[in-house]
């Protein structure tokens, strides 16, 4: 690692790490807005794993309230609809991250837009394997019965909420910087041991 | 690059789901995440006798607040995204190993620090505490993993790499390496 390369890395880690609380900030207080976004694509999402579970969308503060058409017993004569709660926050943190990584490396605006557009799909990915955990796992498989999720179903829906909840937010929006900036290709791909560009 | 992150997502799926399963979780994920508490608990004594532990729960003896160390906190993700990305990378096995040794050193360290830090955070208010734990420290660590392998790939050898893939090389970057 030369001098030069070794400053210019520095100085991006160092302009990311200052461009964090204000992307935090930014985030948060756009959490509302981008959270009812999210949560309508999270529906769509849900309703293609399981035809019709969720009926409507709803909001408690900033969490998002899935009413669904599955029956919960809650005392012997009682009925009443299962609602999941979902913290819309837990899988949209990674916009902030990404935000701070493009501005750090003063990215077109084009393309920090571009990023948090392309970065939405896989937010509301996350919110609908959470949905899909709670009825298909957590609540029993009285729950998991009546909407029609068993074997591979349930471990495709572990799997997708595991990787939804630990993986997405922080590895994607560093996925989606590497992609389209042009910052990865200086100090990643033109290092000495880079991904070389000559032929086999 | 794109031979780079479809190795890597392979890679990375396969690890992830391996986590997932029992034996790794009896003979890694478990032993680890009580270490993990063994080795706060060791550090935090040094300055803060009022502290103690019940398997992979550290507690306040002060006020009783306590934190658990679950999946996500022991940092095994991160540890899990490192060793994907490095094994994805053009690199000698030698460099690899050096990396994923350093590399886990330096993700595990912060993660110990983040832990530490949870712990009086979560004493000194709740609301501060939500937010670091799932939303500041997630992204510090993954910006950690970053320049660890940031780092590591400008640490490695002029000729490491096999090559990958084949594009021609553009007239700047020939004489760069005719440079070099």
């Amino acid at each position: 690692m030369t001098a030069t390369e070794g400053r210019s890395l520095k100085q991006f880690v160092l302009r990311t790490f200052l461009w964090l609380p204000p992307c935090f900030a930014a985030w948060y207080f756009s959490a509302s807005p981008h959270a009812a976004v999210a949560g309508r694509l999270a529906r769509m999402m849900v309703n293609l794993f399981t035809p019709g579970v969720v009926s409507e969308l709803e909001r408690s503060g900033v969490n998002l309230v899935f009413v669904t058409t599955l029956k919960v017993y809650p005392a012997p004569g009682q009925a009443a609809l299962l609602l999941p709660e979902v913290n819309p926050l837990l899988y949209t943190y990674g916009l902030a991250m990404f935000l701070a990584l493009m501005l750090a490396e003063r990215a077109k605006i084009w393309k920090v837009l571009l990023g948090a557009a392309v970065l939405l799909p896989f937010q509301s990915l996350g919110i609908a394997f959470d949905v899909l955990a709670q009825v298909g796992i957590r609540l029993g498989p009285e729950v998991a019965a009546q909407a029609g999720l068993s074997g591979t179903e349930l471990t495709v829906i572990a799997l997708g909420y595991q990787l939804g909840i630990l993986i997405f937010p922080t590895l994607l929006p560093i996925v989606f910087w590497a992609v389209s900036g042009r910052l990865f290709n200086e100090i990643v791909m033109n290092s000495p041991g880079r991904i070389t560009e000559s032929g086999p | 690059m794109l031979r780079f992150f479809i190795v890597f997502v392979v890679i990375l799926v396969a690890l992830f789901a391996a986590e997932l399963t029992q034996p790794v979780q009896q003979a890694v994920v478990i032993p680890w995440t009580e270490a993990l508490v063994h080795i706060c608990v060791a550090l935090i004594t040094l300055v803060d006798a009022n502290v103690m532990v019940f398997g992979k729960i550290l507690q306040s003896t002060t006020n009783g607040f306590a934190i658990s160390i679950e999946a996500g906190c022991n940092g095994i993700e991160a540890a899990i995204i490192l060793i994907a990305a490095m094994l994805a990378y053009p690199a000698p096995w030698k460099h690899r190993a050096i990396g994923i040794l350093a590399g886990l050193t330096a993700v595990q360290a912060l993660n110990i620090v983040r832990v530490i830090s949870l712990f009086y955070i979560g004493q000194w208010s709740p609301k501060a505490f939500e937010w670091a734990h799932l939303y500041v420290w997630q992204a510090l660590i993954m910006l950690d993993v970053l320049i660890v392998w940031m780092i590591w790939i400008r640490m490695l050898p002029r000729s490491a790499a096999p090559p990958v893939s084949s594009p021609p090389p553009s007239a700047d970057r020939g004489a760069q390496q005719a440079a070099a």
